[in-house]
């Protein structure tokens, strides 16, 4: 039985909700235990999306609104000598048509630094670079407008590689070169070890372009609203939009809210992009005084939002020839297309991460982000982990196959351990728990037999040939140190008169159930019902800025800002509660939905506590605040406290290849994670499974085409993701040591779920085929050309 | 000029351009914003609509085409014999970002009423044409196979 299946055996509704009705003052208190949190209720939001109630962006009905669309052009590198609209304005139906000038603040979005224009005005530098806005009637106007706007422009030499335009010869993107970002880490002494090592493994490899494609395109409405700016959208990080709409519009913060609609995905796509659709309606409405809603259609969102970075990673593995590692050795160039955007910040964590969940004491490892004129690089669940994950797994197996040695007997030997320095001289506090999870993947999936059968089957030298892989990984959980700034997240808890809760949390539902985690949360700190506790629209004016829905955090920042409040209001409550059942304050107790004096349920219930304490004037509201320590870390050598905690994991996959279309098709896979303590149940599961699917796409299908900055794919009729006929098997085991500093011990899973999942398959490949594979995705293409070039070597030769 | 239609169990004179899109005039003249827009050319399946039992991309499809026709939506499933279905993907927890969910639905009661024991395998078939990139399609595939099983209960129970 899979870990799966029992978990939902054991909690199929909510046990809360059953403990609703107030029970006979007989019954004694339940354990100290959780009583909602680790089972899986049904999602706060579930009932509204599956009946079509929940009202998306598209959905909502605005007076006088009108449609906003950006312009691009058909260059994607070049100097602007004239941008003419007078045609466009004339076309019946446009209310507006604005350029650079018309930006009523600072003509600028980029995120971490200011090097992207809201409207180009000089230089073109990208395909999905605005030069103008319309608003419009209607679509049609729109479009039969932008088809109206004259951009004449001088082209300027493309830059489409990112160690290319590294190199002096380069053309420059910007003024101060296209090294865009560095970062670094530098541990032991790796020359020293280099020169010692018997085993010296050296491979480059490379990694296309992921489109998010969620199914929900980019929304956003911008409404003008007494002299400021009222927004709502398809987003991930309401707090980055607001920061991007004032500096654009030059008004404050205060002047700007914005309120989350429900969002249809994100998978990190929806971080920092919608800044740019929502200041482009925010610049529209503040120059119409009019409501403006941009839509993207689809083809529309692939070539104008961010992607997963495409990377070429120069990796170089030192060992002994006991298989102990001893050097590591990368260079990571970054593709950040044509602004920095959150590239940095993605190299940040691939940098941190090169090292896997690994000892390797001698460590230099160069992150280079590239200025390139390819699409734009973006935050993408794993935030540039994927691609160091792929490249290290992928040497830790060519080790494993120089020494005859087993891939997960030679990754046991090599595990950090407590006590153990990580490649960032970190010394681990927590115990890393890499190898329990190695173990139990190797064992649920009775790996030795697997492979055994695989080789035994390939030894006959079929058309179609198995593999089992697999892949380990460590995830510094939450912001890196260069951000820790960031992390504070509030939360606002209100008890109403009735005894109903609302909850305000910074971070946003994206369909990870979010708000169903913190629903749990506030029910268990509460003590009160599950069904009790709803869920309120992530509002920039309801809650402090609590930082980005990224990073796996939203559990562990805001699940603790929740658990503060909730607390907060509990002191509250309590001495109400002593005084009305005439006991001391330390005997009572709220849990379940009851009240519990001295360890039996109180004739008083939830709601009389509640009433009570309203007619007493207590306040009962609270905005709850948590931020974890400061971290130590130095930029300029890498070394220090990137993470404040650590999740680990491993997944064995199980493929066949048909070699003769070299189509890859994933059998089964085991997912063993340590997640703390799994507070939503189904959610954890849900997002383990969508991280897999997702990763699969990405290692076997998923192909953006790219050439000269252009994506020559930009539909889903050309761009493939996996489709129900395309899931494996998935048996999945959950590792649950408490994380001290979790709410109720849990860690984060979102973007662990993923990040192993295109290694694990690509070694599963390799061991089908007999030789290394150094680049994603494993098309048909590349894969049969593989094949053909391992048995005919000679033909293959240049 | 009205196309008469049964919409979700009622007869209807919608007052949509007939060579439009059916998605818009669902969407903007019916009021039924379940049905959504993904892709916009038949790709996704998030705006699945049932015509006559049969699942189309409503973005494909004309206004015209559905005159006299049955057209069925979620909203019509809220009360009535399918709502065991709703509930299934939400209980199995088939429901993350929700934006494919309509169409799924649509997509899997098409084919529960053409087959009353589908294997795992005709499920993923008949939602292969809805694409997900939430949930990795497991509980959805789950939340199907236990409608299908509801349905056969009540089925059993009935007769």
């Amino acid at each position: 039985m899979t870990a799966d299946r029992s978990r939902r055996r054991a909690a199929k509704r909510p046990p809360a909700a059953r403990r609703a009705t107030p029970r006979r003052k007989t019954h004694s208190r339940p354990d100290p235990l959780p009583t909602v949190v680790g089972k899986s209720p049904r999602r706060v939001d579930a009932g509204a999306k599956a009946s079509g109630t929940a009202r998306y962006t598209a959905d909502l009905s605005f007076a006088n609104l009108l449609v906003g669309y950006p312009v691009t052009s058909r260059f994607t590198h070049a100097r602007i000598r004239r941008i003419d609209v007078s045609a466009a304005r004339r076309v019946p139906g446009v209310v507006a048509v604005l350029t650079a000038e018309d930006v009523p603040g600072q003509n600028q979005i980029g995120v971490v630094i200011a090097d992207q224009p809201l409207l180009a005005h000089d230089l073109i530098r990208s395909a999905a670079d605005r030069v103008a806005l319309i608003a419009a009637l209607t679509r049609e106007a729109a479009l039969a407008a932008a088809r109206l706007v004259v951009v004449e422009a001088e082209p300027l030499p493309l830059v489409c590689d990112p160690v290319a335009a590294l190199e002096p010869s380069a053309p420059l993107l910007h003024p101060r070169g296209n090294l865009a970002a560095k970062m670094v880490i530098r541990t032991g002494d790796y020359a020293k070890a280099r020169a010692k090592a018997p085993i010296v493994l050296e491979q480059t490899f490379t990694t296309g372009h992921q489109e998010h494609a969620y199914l929900e395109p980019n929304a956003v409405v911008a409404v003008p609203d007494a002299g400021g700016m009222f927004l709502t959208g398809s987003m991930q990080c309401p707090f980055y939009v607001q920061k991007g709409v004032a500096r654009v519009l030059g008004l404050s913060h205060a002047q700007i809210r914005v309120v989350q609609a429900p969002t249809g995905g994100g998978f990190g796509g929806k971080e920092d992009y919608p800044s740019e659709p929502a200041a482009c309606a925010a610049v529209l409405a503040h120059h119409t005084g009019r409501p403006v809603r941009i839509l993207y259609n689809r083809s529309e969102d692939i070539a104008w939002s961010s992607k997963r970075h495409r990377t070429v990673i120069k990796h170089t593995l030192l060992a002994d020839r006991d298989g102990k590692l001893v050097g590591l050795k990368a260079t990571i160039y970054v593709d950040a297309g044509a602004y920095l955007g959150l590239s940095s910040v993605v190299a940040e964590r691939a940098n941190a991460s090169a090292g896997g969940p690994y000892r390797i004491p001698n460590v230099e490892v160069d992150t280079l982000t590239a200025y390139t004129n390819n699409p734009f690089g973006g935050a993408y669940r794993g935030f540039g982990q994927p691609q160091v994950t792929f490249a290290l797994e992928s040497q830790l197996d060519a080790l494993a196959r120089e020494l005859g040695a087993d891939p997960i007997e030679l990754r046991l030997k090599n595990f950090l351990r407590q006590g153990s320095r990580t490649v960032t001289d970190e010394v681990l506090r927590q115990p890393p728990l890499a190898a329990r999870t190695a173990v139990e993947a190797r064992d649920r999936s009775r790996w030795a037999a697997k492979r055994r059968a695989a080789e035994t089957h390939n030894a006959a030298d079929p058309d179609r040939r198995h593999g089992v892989g697999v892949a380990s990984m460590l995830y510094g959980c939450c912001l890196h140190a260069g951000g820790q700034h960031l992390e504070g997240s509030a939360a606002l808890v209100q008890i109403h008169p009735d005894a109903s809760v609302s909850i305000a949390i910074g971070a946003s539902e994206i369909g990870q159930g979010a708000y169903t985690a913190m629903a749990m949360l506030a029910a268990e700190a509460l003590g009160f019902a599950y069904d009790q506790i709803h869920v309120v629209p992530t509002d920039t004016a309801l809650v402090p800025d609590s930082g980005p829905t990224v990073a796996s955090r939203t559990t562990i920042m805001s699940g603790n800002a929740v658990l503060d409040a909730a607390r907060t209001l509990g002191a509250r409550l309590r001495p109400v509660a002593a005084e009305l059942c005439g006991v001391a304050e330390s005997d009572v107790v709220l849990q379940a939905g009851a009240v519990w004096a001295r360890g039996k349920q109180a004739a008083l219930s939830i709601a009389e506590l509640v009433t009570a304490a309203y007619l007493r004037k207590v306040n009962l509201a609270h905005t709850g605040w948590y931020a974890p320590p400061k971290k130590l870390w130095d930029k300029a050598t890498g070394r220090g406290q990137p993470y404040s905690l650590y999740c680990y994991g491993t997944l064995v996959a199980e493929v066949s290849v048909d070699t003769i279309t070299g189509l890859v098709t994933v059998q089964r896979v085991t997912a063993v994670h340590d997640v703390g303590k799994a507070i939503y149940g189904d959610g954890v599961i849900g997002q383990i499974h969508g991280g897999i699917v997702q990763g699969l796409g990405y290692a076997t299908m998923e192909r953006l085409a790219v050439a000269d900055g252009k994506i020559l794919n930009p539909t889903f009729t050309d761009y493939l993701i996996p489709t129900a006929l395309d899931v494996p098997e998935i048996d999945i085991g959950l590792i649950e040591e408490p994380y001290e500093r979790g709410p109720y011990g849990a860690k984060g899973i979102g973007e662990p779920a993923l990040i192993p999942v295109a290694a694990a398959i690509a070694n599963a490949v390799s061991h089908a085929l007999g030789f290394p594979l150094q680049d994603l995705p494993l098309s048909p293409e590349r894969v049969k050309l593989g094949w053909e070039a391992h048995r005919s070597p000679a033909a293959a030769a240049p | 000029m009205a196309i008469d239609l049964i919409l979700n169990g009622k007869a209807v004179a919608l007052d949509a351009p007939p060579a439009g899109r059916l998605i818009d005039a669902l969407r903007d003249h019916a009021g039924l914003t379940s049905v959504k827009e993904g892709c916009g050319e038949g790709e996704c399946g998030s705006c699945t609509v049932l015509v006559d039992g049969e699942p189309v991309c409503s973005c494909l499809t004309l206004a015209g085409q559905v005159a006299g026709a049955k057209v069925e939506t979620v909203e019509g499933l809220a009360r009535g014999p399918d709502r065991p279905l709703v509930d299934a993907v939400v209980e199995a927890a088939g429901v993350q970002c929700g934006y494919c969910t309509p169409g799924v639905i649509l997509a899997a009661k098409a084919l529960l009423d053409a087959h009353e024991t589908p294997t795992r395998n005709d499920i993923k078939t008949a939602l292969s044409g809805n694409l997900c990139r939430c949930t990795g399609y497991h509980r959805l595939i789950d939340a199907v196979d236990k409608a299908a099983t509801a349905r056969r209960r009540l089925a059993g129970d009935a007769g």
